[in-house]
């Protein structure tokens, strides 16, 4: 190593020594410390009450000095909020109230057991889980962009700083050979976590290879697939990690290349995240970690945050740069890409919010590690969204090649009791639904696509049979309908046609015909639509009519709904039998279409009746009945 | 050539002259009653392109057909006394100052444009149309046509264009919202656990469609496709900060008559 080279790794390292502040409080698993959730979920269901009580707890015992309390990230374990956990022994206390914290505290922190009824009972076995990891949901995860959640606090740098933060950059910047971290990113086969699979390093390589006065770095945290939350929860647990693996993107980009600037494009809807984020700039900025001359290395590069304002489309990269630009945000054709022509005309690299995280990573670790996760075509751990009818709904990381069943069943705790597993949705609304004849097929972005569903950014919805599947694929395709641009007419028209077709379907007043009308649109609409949103728009459509086509079948020839979802095919009516006239039902009814005395069996009057389902969750005796299948009951006929 | 001969350009420049000279020297434009300019054969200027009743600002004028209008010959007085009778004035914010014909003393613009400023700076320092946008938003709860107007000359692009974006994403309102900006979550997990009885039972119970606001103006119903607490599906959200897990119909009706109550205790 020559002298040059030898002062330059002592400065960079001198410089991230001095980032540190050695006054501030860290975050340790071995200290004493309570451990709350901070993440929208947790504080949905009750997080700052629940901190009131904490601070109040440890004040009347003069514990304030001594214990600790950290505000982290999202925990993953959502359907659980608000979660507490207590280091050192990692004693994790699920769906807190305020009035249990006073013995929680009394019981963990000034003594050493634990309050057993507060505890996590397995669901299947009902058996008493106190420590965190113990608990199945995250015993068998493999967590590599979540490792830091739930651990560190998102607001302090230091924190981050102590956990190998912002090391990744400083060995890049030592090295200085911006082609040799893209080639180190080939060899881990890190591909976009944002839904296509595109190779990471190709990208990179690409926008690099284009010449521009400046190359811009955008970092895509518009999460709109409804169902997927991986993208805030990273903001909002670990911010920094985004930012550094940004800011090493920006330097294999355009560190020999002139300019680069970043970009955050974030949804207005994740408040938090927006606020998490603009604080680990100002803490970076302040710390020599981002702007000028990053880590005295001479290496400029600054990000800003840009609020995208709803609309789905500006998920995809040409309608994005246009929305940072101030534009309406409709997509371009992609025959020259992103990487030459971007946003303000410069090349452009777009990835997201997952596949930035990735990056330190394997700077830190090595390629070759990440490789060793994963399939043969992808690598690495891929984070899931589980929600639906499971009993562990949360954020879920799992190496590619996870079977379903392993994510749903084995971490997800399987189906909420009494419920039989249907489909499992995956990839939002450009993705579709697989039976449960596939819950044994690997995750990873050829299987999926094989099987006519997509990774997307990993929102996974799991639903049981009382999910009927003509009215999900209606959802989503009212949901890109409605998001679609207008720009070109097989996607603004052609999804107005198909969901017409699936409204007919789910009205009984389909016939065969119109499904084999319906699968030659979403073939138009697919062939024929300018960008990804309208290209993948039909597969949910297509998917239901792949796995289950019986279901729709029965819609359209015996009109009946078998999940008794579609209003048109379905009536509500009260069992004589089972009716003790306690006329809960009467008050529910906001129509006032229920009848009868009291302690006299109650009629619904079908004529006002409006199926708004009051009446059936009002009934305690299970006596409000839901049918369907009866042609001559069955109302819009279009016949 | 006199001023009589209307036909003229001369009389046209002079007349644009005469209305520059009221605009900039003139009294303060007031708020009253715009009535209808009539020609010199005693027929309405007015051949209804409802242009006024599209760019009002704040929606206070209303187009009906009205058939024995053209016959019946108008009585000013009377209408104008009719019109104070049934116009809602609160809803321009000046309490029927339009039909009384004077400004009121404390007559306060609903649109403070001064709020605007922070906005302007922004714009001045870089930010974008978006983030320019979502500031206004969040000043004024909606975003005003004259702050559109402003902004579009602020950045020295056409209003069109503002009004473009502004009308293209779906978290920009061009219209006032109620107090409490009920938000339904319309995610994939939030629909599969009932979100649609959930809207439904709102609507139902504040009487107003999604999108709409009640005309106490107290509450305003939205849908928004995910907040991303999926976990706790039906999520409702109230205003910015306020998230309610688990929600059914039940809960829904419930919460909105708890706040009615709150209200009317206030």
């Amino acid at each position: 190593m020559n002298a040059a080279a030898k002062a330059r790794v002592d400065k960079i390292g001198a410089a991230l020594a001095a980032a540190a502040d050695a006054t501030a409080y860290l975050a340790d698993d071995a200290k004493t410390e309570i451990r709350i959730c901070a993440g929208t979920a947790c504080h949905a269901s009750g997080r700052v009450s629940l901190r009131k009580a904490v601070d109040k707890a440890l004040a009347d015992r003069g514990l304030t000095e001594t214990v600790k309390i950290v505000e982290t990230g999202c925990h993953g374990f959502c359907q659980q909020g608000p979660i507490i956990v207590l280091r050192p022994k990692g004693i994790f206390y699920p769906r807190l109230k305020p009035q249990d914290i006073d013995e929680i505290i009394e019981t963990s922190v000034v003594g050493d057991g634990v309050v057993e009824r507060l505890l996590y009972r397995h669901p299947q076995t009902d058996e008493v889980l106190a420590l965190e990891k113990d608990i199945p949901f995250y015993a068998l995860q493999k967590r590599v962009v979540l490792s830091l959640n739930g651990k560190i606090d998102p607001y302090s740098i230091d924190d981050y700083l102590a956990h190998d933060g912002y090391k990744a950059l400083a060995k890049v910047l030592t090295e200085a050979d911006p082609t040799a971290i893209i080639a180190e990113i080939e060899r881990s086969g890190l591909r976009g976590r944002g839904g296509a699979g595109f190779p990471t390093a190709r990208k990179w390589r690409s926008c690099r290879s284009n010449p521009g006065e400046k190359h811009y770095i955008i970092c895509n945290a518009d999460e709109g697939d409804p169902g997927a939350f991986m993208d805030r929860s990273v903001l909002e647990g670990n911010p920094h990690s985004v930012i550094e693996g940004m800011t090493i993107a920006a330097y294999a980009i355009g560190a020999d290349n002139g300019p680069v600037e970043g970009y955050v494009y974030v949804r207005h809807e994740y408040p938090f995240a927006v606020e998490r984020l603009r604080a680990a700039l100002r803490d970076a900025r302040e710390r020599g970690l981002l702007g000028k001359d990053i880590l005295g290395s001479g290496f400029d590069f600054d990000i800003r945050i840009n609020q995208g304002a709803g609309a789905f489309v500006c998920g995809e990269s040409t309608a994005l740069t246009l929305s940072i630009e101030g534009h309406r945000g409709m997509p371009r054709g992609k025959h020259i890409r992103t990487a030459a022509h971007g946003l303000w005309g410069q090349p452009t690299n777009l990835n997201n919010v997952e596949t930035y995280v990735n990056v330190p990573w394997i700077i830190n670790h090595g390629a070759e590690e990440f490789a060793s996760v994963g399939t043969d075509t992808s690598k690495g751990t891929k984070i899931f969204s589980l929600t639906g009818k499971v009993v562990n709904g949360g954020l879920i990381e799992v190496p590619m090649g996870a079977t379903l069943r392993e994510v749903i069943f084995d971490i997800g705790g399987g189906m909420l009791p009494g419920r039989e597993f249907k489909a499992v949705q995956l990839g939002g609304p450009s993705g579709g639904c697989l039976p449960a004849s596939l819950l044994d097929e690997p995750i990873d972005f050829e299987s999926l696509v094989a099987a006519g569903s997509m990774m997307g950014s990993g929102g996974m919805v799991v639903v049981d049979d009382s999910t009927c599947m003509v009215d999900f694929a209606k959802f989503f395709l009212k949901f890109t309908a409605e998001e679609s641009c207008g720009k070109c007419v097989p996607c603004r028209v052609g999804t107005t046609r198909m969901l017409e077709i699936l409204e007919h379907i789910s009205a009984g007043s389909a016939t065969l015909g119109d499904l084999d009308l319906l699968e030659r649109l979403a073939d138009d609409v697919v062939e024929g639509s300018l960008c990804a949103l309208g290209g993948s728009a039909p597969n949910p459509v297509l998917s239901t009519l792949r796995y289950f086509r019986d279901e729709v079948v029965a819609h359209v020839v015996e009109h009946r709904c078998p999940a008794k979802v579609c209003r048109p095919l379905i009536r509500y009516t009260i069992d004589k039998e089972a009716c003790t006239g306690c006329r809960a039902c009467f008050t529910a009814c906001p129509v006032g279409a229920v009848t009868g005395e009291r302690k006299e069996p109650h009629r619904i009057n079908q004529k006002l009746c409006i199926k708004c389902d009051a009446c059936r969750q009002a009934c305690r005796f299970d006596a409000v009945r839901v049918e369907s299948g009866k042609p001559s009951l069955v109302e819009g006929s279009r016949k | 050539m006199g001023t009589k001969d209307k036909g003229s350009a001369l009389y046209e420049v002079l007349k644009g002259i005469d209305f520059e000279r009221r605009q900039l020297v003139g009294k303060k434009p007031r708020v009253g009653l715009f009535d209808l300019v009539r020609k010199d054969d005693g027929d309405y200027r007015c051949y209804s392109c409802t242009l006024c009743e599209r760019i009002c600002p704040v929606d206070c004028i209303e187009l009906e057909y009205c058939p024995e209008f053209a016959e019946e010959p108008f009585d000013f007085e009377a209408a104008r006394a009719a019109a104070l009778a049934t116009l809602p004035g609160e809803s321009c914010g000046a309490a029927s100052a339009c039909v009384a014909g004077e400004a009121p003393d404390q007559f306060v613009p609903e649109i403070e444009l001064k709020l605007l400023d922070p906005v302007i700076a922004g714009i001045r320092s870089g930010s974008g149309l978006v983030e320019a946008l979502h500031a206004t938003q969040e000043t004024y709860g909606y975003l005003p046509r004259v702050a559109l107007e402003e902004i579009a000359e602020e950045m020295c692009i056409p209003f069109s264009r503002v009004f473009g974006v502004a009308s293209f994403y779906s978290q920009f309102r061009l219209r006032p919202v109620g107090k409490y900006v009920i938000d339904v979550c319309m995610g994939t997990a939030c629909h599969v656990a009932g979100a649609p009885l959930v809207v439904e039972a709102f609507s139902q119970e504040l009487e107003v469609p999604v999108g709409g606001t009640t005309a106490d103006g107290l509450f305003s119903l939205h849908t928004v496709n995910c907040v991303g607490a999926c976990a706790l599906a039906p999520v409702v959200r109230i205003g910015n900060d306020e998230t309610l897990g688990r929600m059914g119909p039940t809960e829904a009706r419930r919460l909105v008559r708890k706040l009615r109550k709150q209200e009317a205790a206030r």
